[in-house]
This record gives structure tokens, C-alpha cells and sequence, in this order.
């Protein structure tokens, strides 16, 4: 692989007027940086793990965090002898077989060891000792149970990982703030964290996830819209929630935080995507009965609409709408309230248009409004498997002028309506 | 070392409120010498903050008549062991004025490097204060909306009013482009609410909304003020963080800039003289010779000062009052993610306050609330800034706005106000000119929310000082006199 001290991304330097001292300063630079990497390679090539390693690790990673095979012969210095107790078959996180008390180990292959981006989550080894298994060796199979430590020395040996930890989470932090888009420093990091949960008991494990989930708040502050950070926070609270951290549930609390973040802005589309995923879980957990559900809906609806209200250029307002609309009427999977009948449903549809009909009177020349009305009253037709009825046939050829007139693009798209429902005007009395 | 008089200076800076600080700011890195003096032994001219000690030498003054701008200036205190802490531990603010995110004074302060040393403060949510049509029942402080989020969340508005409301606030962002300028120009110099009425049917609760948000002194702004105004407060909102769209400097406001400023003038040479003021000038010879109230004669190439202008009959009622409630409920922060306000602005709109005789107020008052983390008071109690045109029976309104407002705010007991400071500030309306090597700034406005127009006037004192020599760039745009970062740090 070629040694580019540092991918660009194709992003070219800006080219700034150097004096000769300064081009001078900057051949010292390279060549200070080239000396370390090549001395962390010589390190590597005589299998040598130790302490040194790790600090050239250091220096070099401060320099270019994106030199991933730097992170990764970091990684191999904690767990060959940093970290005081290790995890079963090196970087191996398949759980150790229950019948952890004669010591097995499972055969790891090295090669799992750069290819540490996969997210198998960790588990604990032995649930009945709440330690993890034996120590290995990087390339042997061990078979032979070797001395237990005793209580204390597991102690100690907690507080020295708790502290490699809190450190190694540390380290993370400045080259984040850096290079907040550089993926081996969060693949690092979540290494780490899972590193807590094969190594420290639940209680601190837990601790320090929900510290992970603090910080995951913390970037969302700062870019509510920031797709990757929601994702972060998705699979930080299903380690919080998952049995190896007490299994939990933070559904409510998830729930009121994108209550939170909306009411922060509306235009959140991972906001209210979070929010439609956890609904299910959210009303089984409160055992809710039919009436509860119904409720809930109506509150739903009752708040995106008021959203509406202020926002209707928004698309990721209509896109929660139509998601609340599409599991009433025509549910895949989980729908909210499974009881519903037809009428119940028609009910519902109906009334939202009318609802809808009402932010004509202030907001004409919004797109997305006649957009929705469009779909939703074909849509009761299909419901109700009839025509659309002459009053409504009127409002559709209606709004699909106005979606000409407001989205000349899409054409083509309002042609093919007025085609297929027979709504062209110009033929009188019938299809087109 | 060169002496006073021996010294041909370049300029004297008569005063060190705020334009005059911001100008020695502006100077700090030109070779040129500065003579700053002040007649005060204190900073901050017509923008200082007082300590409750100076407080009273001030009140003092005011009382000689000597003070220009300042009239009718009383303390009341309340008697006994009322936890009014030492007079040091407060600094009550002569220019309480919160500066919008947009203002340019802030990307002033950040590219002359000053804004290292002020910390700045949110300021949180503006209120209407409702009076309940019912005695027995508490007033109500209702909040303005005044992003789309915040029209979401309220409850005090119909749908129909917030689609109104949210057309208008879109209206106002891009309120200089076509066909908007088609709508406004005709109303210009009418009133806003007339225009908010005629073209928005805004009935009157939320015209006051929008009216309190230009925080219009007479409630009678135009058209075109008022939409710029409103402008710089909407596209204020967020600029520095989620939920606030004005800032406020710790320990007192625009004196702290003030101080800043002169502290730089100081560093980068100038000569700083408190207590000295101008006793003579002879401004017909070149260079003008002074005689300093301290003895010593100077020559000087240039003289700036505050203009010696009339002042208007027209002017403000002030009322500041320590109060021993930290009123937590007005600044608690509603937006995830955004910092803990420090100053909260409530508005008491004409006609919801009345005088003992039944009158009910003709114009607005604003109260600038502010918690102890302005660095203005101690922990657990707040300072309360009451201002309003004055007229008759306006000393009796601001009082009346006291007693209502904590009264509203009363949770079981009504909290207590500890002291009392009231007096008046004259307007003017003149410009600040430069008249052969005299330049005079006009005396500053009583605005409550930071005037960029301000600016100009320092710009244009800089630019007389240096003459020929000014460079546009260079204005108010230094480097870090540390030096520049070192990032070889890491490879040692």
C-alpha cells in the first residue's frame, strides 16, 4: 500500500507563497516524520509490541491520523501487554465457549486484526466468572488453563485498564476535533469502548458507554443534522441496551430526545426518522391498549401538523406526515394501531385532507402542499376502491395546475396524473 | 522619557466612553502617540458600571448638574439587614445594551484580536408582559416567538395567526429583494404597526409581539426601521449557538469594551491620564495647545471628543433595582443544546401599566432582567433594568413596572427589592463631526439594543486622526501580538 503520509481526499493544498526558510522547515518536517514511521516500521517487522512501540504510535498518529496500520500496531501494543488483562484470543471477539472454566480458546485468524471496521459487537467471555476467559498468545491454541490471578490482582488490574481506557478515549478526543471525519479514529475509539466491555464490569462498562452517549449529544448540538453522529448515537444505545451493559431499555428516553431536537428545529430529518423507528418498541414497552395507541396517533398527527403549520416547505415535516398517514392506511409491518377498520381509516385519511385544505388560505404557492393533497386524495379513492368523486375531481385538476405552474420540472410526472385519473380538462366528461 | 508637555502628540482623546475607547482601540497599532484622558476617575464615560460606592459619588455628581447627559439621579435603599451585599460586589450598568449577533461592533472586536478579553453572554428570551384582566390572579410573562420553532412550540397563538406570523417573519429575512420592496416602500415612513395591519392583518397582540422585537423606545418606529431592526434580530438567531440572537459582555456590559479597548490603546503605547480633563483650549493655533486640569500644558495635532451639543428635551427614565431572587424561571433555556441565558428582556407594551390615578401608560417600557452571571451582582440575586421615554409620570411607571413585574414573577413569597437607583438620560440628535482638528462624537443614544451606526462615527474619527496615512484594511484588523501559534510543537 502506498505510504501517502495522509489521504487528501482529492482535495488539493492551497498553494501559499513559501519562503525559502520556510521550504526548508518543511523538508526538516518530512524528514523528521519519515525517520519515525520508519522506525515503527523496523519495530513492527521484529514483532516488538512494548512500550516504546506505543509511544511512537503516539507522535506518529498526532501527525496523521489517517494512517490506519498505525492505529491498528497501536492496538496490538495494548492488547500484548498494555492492557494487564487480556481478552480471549487476542483481538478475537467471538465469545469464549460457556465451558470457559478449562480455558479454551478459540483459533483467531491474524487477519482479524486489520480488519477491525467490522462492528461485531463484543461479548463477555464467561458470564458465570465475569472474567474473560484466559490469556493467549497472538499465534498459539492454547488448551492449558494457566494460573488464575487472584482477587486482587484482578483489582488492580481493573483500575490499570480503567485507566488505559479513559486515556486511550482521551487521546481520541483532540484528533477528533481536528479531523472529526476521519473514520480510523472512531473506529479506534469504539474499539476502546468495546474494549471496556470485555475487560471492566458492567457497572463501569456502562458508565463509560453512557458517557459515549453524552458525547454523541454533545456532536448532535453541534450539527442536529449530522447523519453519521445519529447513526453513532443509534448503536451507542443498543450497546446500552444490549444484556452485556444490563440490557435496559432507552426507549423513553430516546423517544424524549427527539422530542427535544425537534423542538430545536423541525427541519430534522434524522430527528424524525429516530422518532418513527421507535414508536413500535415505544407503545409495546408501555403496554399500550387500543385506546392508548389511538391516542398517541391522534397526538402525532396533532403535532405534525402544527409543524406543518409553520413549516410547509419542509420536506422532512411531510415525509414524518406521510409516514404517520401510511401506517394507518395501508400499514407494512408494525402499524401503530392494528385495530383500526376501514372506516376508521377513512376517517382518519379524510380528515387530514381537510386539515391540509385549510393551509391553502395562507400559503398558495407552496409545492409540497398541493403535492400531498394529491397523493392522499388518490389515495382515499383507492381506499374507498372507487373514482374520485366529481367535487374531488374538480380540486385535483386544481392542484395539479398549480404543481405545473410550481414544478415545471416534474411535468412530465403531473401529465402522467392527469392522464391516467382522467383529469385533463380540456376533454370533457371523461378519461383523457 | 519624554515629558507631558514636551511631547508633540497626535492626538488627545478627551473621555473614555465608548466611542472614544473604541477609537483608541482602533489607534492601538499605529506609531502615533495618544495622549486618553478622562475627567472620571473611572472608565467608561456615559457607558461606565458602577460599583454601588461609585453609584453614590456619581449620583452625586448628577445632582451638581455637571454630569451633561445625566438628570434627576436618586438612590433608595432598603433599611436594615436586607443581604445587600458589599457595594463591590455589584456593577450596575450605565449602557445595559445587548449587541445582536449580526452587529458589526462583534466582527470588529474578533478581527482587532479585542474580543479575547471580554466574555460574552447569552442573552434569552424576550416576554410580553400580560396584565391579568382578573386581580386576583398573577400576570403573566408570555414569550415572543420569533423563529419557526419557537411559532411551533407556543400556545398562545391560533393556527391561523401563526401562518400570518410565519409569513411575515419570511417576508422579513429577505425584505430588501423584489416584490417585498414593493410592498414596504409605499409605508415607509408610516408607522409599523399600520403597515403590519394593512398588509399582514396582524391584530393587535401580534403586532405588540413584533413591535417589542425592534425594541422601539416610543413603540412608534417606521416602517423601514423597523424592518431592519427586526431583520438583524432574526438573522441574529443562532448565528452564535442554538436559542439566543444578542450577546451581552460580563461585568457590566458596553463598559467592558470600553475597558478592553483602552487597555489595548494602552499597550500599544497610549498614555492614559484618569481624572484629568480639559481645563483651556486654544484650537486656532496649529497644533492646538491644552491646558490640562492637572497643571500640565500639551500640544496636540488632533483633539477628539464628546461633542458639545444641546442635548433634546426627550430622553429616557431609568430605573435599576437590585433584587434578592436569582429569578431562575426567566433563564432557563428552552432550545436542547444552547447555553444558559444571562439577560432576559421583557417588555410591559402601552396601555398594560397604569399610574395611581388610573392613567394608562401611552408609551412601551423594557426591562432588561439580568442574572448574577453577568458578573453584576452576587449569586442568588439579579439586576433589573427599567427604561421608558420619558413623560410625565414616567418616573411613577417604571416604578409601577417594578411591582408588577415581581409580582408576576413571585413564586411563594415576592421577592424583595434591596436598592434602587433612578435617573434620566437626555437624548441628542446631532451628529458626530470633525470641525478643522477638533472631531466630536455625538453623545451615544439610549437605545437598548447596540446601534451599529455607532461604528461609522469611530471610523470617521480614525480616518480624520490619520489623514492620508489611513489604510482601509488596517481598521480595527490586527494580528495577535503573542505571536503566531506554534504547531512544531509535536515534533519535539
Amino acid at each position: 500500500m502506498a505510504d501517502q503520509g495522509g489521504s487528501q481526499h482529492g482535495i488539493a493544498r492551497t498553494s501559499r507563497v513559501r519562503t525559502e526558510a520556510q521550504k526548508q522547515q518543511d523538508l526538516e518536517r518530512i524528514q523528521k516524520y519519515r525517520d519515525l514511521e520508519s522506525h515503527l516500521r523496523k519495530l513492527v517487522a521484529a514483532s516488538d509490541y512494548s512500550r516504546d512501540t506505543f509511544d511512537l504510535t503516539t507522535k506518529l498518529l498526532k501527525l496523521n491520523p489517517e494512517y490506519y496500520t498505525v492505529w491498528n500496531v497501536r492496538r496490538r501494543t495494548l492488547i500484548s501487554g498494555l492492557f494487564s488483562r487480556r481478552s480471549d484470543g487476542s483481538s478475537c471477539w467471538r465469545a469464549c465457549s460457556s465451558s470457559s472454566r478449562c480455558g479454551t480458546t478459540t483459533t483467531c485468524s491474524a487477519a482479524s486484526l486489520s480488519s477491525s471496521l467490522t462492528r461485531t459487537p463484543p461479548s463477555r467471555a464467561s458470564p458465570t466468572t465475569g472474567k474473560s476467559g484466559t490469556t493467549a498468545d497472538l499465534d498459539t491454541t492454547a488448551t492449558v488453563a494457566p494460573q488464575q490471578p487472584t482477587p486482587q490482582d484482578d483489582e488492580e488490574a481493573q483500575k490499570k485498564d480503567l485507566e488505559i481506557i479513559k486515556s486511550e478515549l482521551f487521546f481520541t478526543i483532540p484528533l477528533l476535533l481536528e479531523s472529526p471525519k476521519c473514520y480510523w479514529i472512531w473506529s479506534y475509539r469504539l474499539w476502546i469502548l468495546d474494549q471496556s466491555i470485555l475487560l471492566l464490569p458492567v457497572p463501569i462498562a456502562k458508565k463509560i458507554w453512557q458517557e459515549e452517549l453524552g458525547l454523541a449529544s454533545k456532536m448532535l448540538a453541534k450539527d442536529r443534522r449530522n447523519f453519521h453522529a445519529w447513526g453513532y448515537r443509534r448503536y451507542v444505545v443498543s450497546q446500552l441496551e444490549s444484556k452485556e451493559l444490563g440490557g435496559e431499555s432507552l426507549v423513553e428516553s430516546e423517544f424524549a430526545y427527539t422530542d427535544r431536537m425537534i423542538r430545536a428545529d423541525l427541519s430534522n430529518f434524522s430527528a424524525w426518522h429516530s422518532r418513527s423507528k421507535l414508536i413500535p418498541r415505544l407503545l409495546d414497552e408501555r403496554g399500550a391498549g387500543e385506546k392508548e395507541r389511538r391516542d398517541f396517533l391522534d397526538a402525532e398527527l396533532n403535532q405534525i401538523r402544527e409543524a406543518l403549520n409553520v413549516g410547509p416547505e419542509d420536506q422532512s415535516l411531510w415525509s414524518y406526515h406521510q409516514f404517520l398517514v401510511d401506517n394507518l392506511v395501508s400499514p407494512v409491518g408494525r402499524p401503530t394501531v392494528p385495530t383500526l377498520t376501514l372506516e376508521d381509516r377513512v376517517e382518519y385519511l379524510t380528515n387530514e385532507i381537510t386539515e391540509i385544505k385549510d393551509l391553502l388560505e395562507d400559503y398558495e404557492d407552496v409545492k409540497l402542499i398541493y403535492e400531498a393533497l394529491l397523493e392522499y386524495t388518490l389515495g382515499l379513492c383507492q381506499l374507498e376502491e372507487r373514482k374520485p368523486e366529481e367535487e374531488e375531481r374538480q380540486d385535483l385538476i386544481c392542484w395539479l395546475k398549480k404543481l405545473k405552474e410550481l414544478d415545471p420540472m416534474r411535468m412530465g410526472r403531473w401529465v402522467d396524473f392527469e392522464r391516467d385519473y382522467g383529469l385533463t380538462e380540456l376533454l370533457p366528461g371523461g378519461s383523457g | 522619557m519624554e515629558s507631558l508637555a514636551d511631547t508633540l502628540w497626535d492626538v488627545v482623546i478627551c473621555g473614555t466612553g465608548l466611542q472614544q475607547s473604541l477609537l483608541a482601540l482602533a489607534l492601538s497599532r499605529s506609531d502615533k502617540k495618544v495622549l486618553h484622558i478622562d475627567p472620571n476617575d473611572f472608565y467608561g464615560g456615559a457607558e461606565a458600571a458602577f460599583s454601588l460606592q461609585e453609584v453614590e459619588s456619581w449620583v452625586e455628581k448628577v445632582e451638581t448638574g455637571k454630569e451633561g447627559l445625566f438628570r434627576a439621579a436618586s438612590v433608595e435603599k432598603l433599611e436594615g439587614d436586607t443581604g445587600l451585599s458589599f457595594p463591590r460586589a455589584y456593577s450596575l450598568a450605565l449602557a445595559p445594551q445587548l449587541i445582536h449577533a449580526r452587529s458589526a461592533l462583534l466582527s470588529q472586536l474578533v478581527s482587532s484580536r479585542a474580543y479575547r478579553q471580554v466574555e460574552f453572554l447569552a442573552v434569552g428570551s424576550f416576554s410580553i408582559f400580560k396584565p391579568s384582566p382578573d386581580p386576583s390572579q398573577h400576570s403573566a410573562l408570555v414569550r415572543i416567538p420569533s423563529t419557526r420553532e419557537d411559532v411551533f412550540s407556543t400556545t398562545a397563538i391560533s393556527a391561523k395567526a401563526k401562518r400570518g406570523l410565519m409569513k411575515f417573519l419570511k417576508f422579513v429575512l429577505d425584505y430588501e429583494s423584489n416584490p417585498q420592496t414593493d410592498t414596504w416602500h409605499p409605508h415607509a415612513d408610516a408607522p409599523l404597526t399600520e403597515f403590519l395591519l394593512k398588509e399582514f392583518k396582524m391584530d393587535k397582540e401580534l403586532q405588540t409581539y413584533i413591535i417589542t422585537l425592534t425594541l422601539s423606545l416610543d413603540g412608534k418606529i417606521n416602517t423601514r426601521d423597523g424592518l431592519a431592526v427586526i431583520r438583524r434580530h432574526l438573522s441574529s438567531m443562532g448565528m452564535y449557538g442554538p436559542g439566543f440572537a444578542a450577546l451581552y459582555p460580563k461585568w457590566g456590559g458596553l463598559s467592558e469594551i470600553a475597558q478592553v479597548s483602552c487597555r489595548a490603546g494602552a499597550v500599544g503605547g497610549a498614555v492614559y491620564m484618569l481624572g484629568t480633563g480639559v481645563k483651556t483650549m486654544n484650537d486656532q493655533e496649529n497644533p492646538v495647545v491644552i491646558e490640562l486640569t492637572s497643571g500640565d500644558t500639551i500640544k496636540t495635532r488632533k483633539v477628539v471628543r464628546a461633542s458639545e451639543n444641546a442635548t433634546d428635551n426627550t430622553g429616557i427614565n431609568r430605573l435599576v433595582a437590585i433584587v434578592g431572587s436569582p429569578l431562575k424561571s426567566l433563564f432557563d433555556s428552552t432550545v436542547e443544546g444552547a447555553p444558559t441565558p444571562a439577560v432576559a428582556i421583557v417588555a410591559f407594551p402601552a396601555g398594560s401599566l397604569s399610574t395611581a390615578a388610573g392613567e394608562a401608560s401611552q408609551s412601551p417600557v423594557y426591562l432588561s432582567v439580568h442574572s448574577s452571571d453577568t458578573g453584576e451582582c452576587p449569586a442568588n440575586q439579579s439586576v433589573l433594568y427599567f427604561t421608558t421615554v420619558s413623560e410625565p409620570g414616567s418616573q411613577e411607571l417604571l416604578r409601577r413596572a417594578l411591582d408588577s413585574f415581581l409580582a408576576a414573577v413571585a413564586g411563594d413569597t415576592v421577592p424583595q427589592c434591596l436598592y434602587k437607583l433612578e435617573y434620566q438620560q437626555r437624548q441628542c440628535s446631532a451628529r458626530s463631526q470633525a470641525s478643522g482638528s477638533i472631531f466630536g462624537f455625538a453623545p451615544p443614544t439610549s437605545s437598548l439594543a447596540f446601534d451599529d451606526s455607532t461604528l461609522q462615527s469611530v471610523h470617521d474619527a480614525w480616518k480624520m486622526v490619520l489623514d492620508d496615512e489611513s489604510v482601509e484594511e488596517d481598521y480595527l484588523t490586527f494580528a495577535d501580538r503573542e505571536g503566531a501559534m506554534d504547531d512544531d510543537e509535536i515534533y519535539d
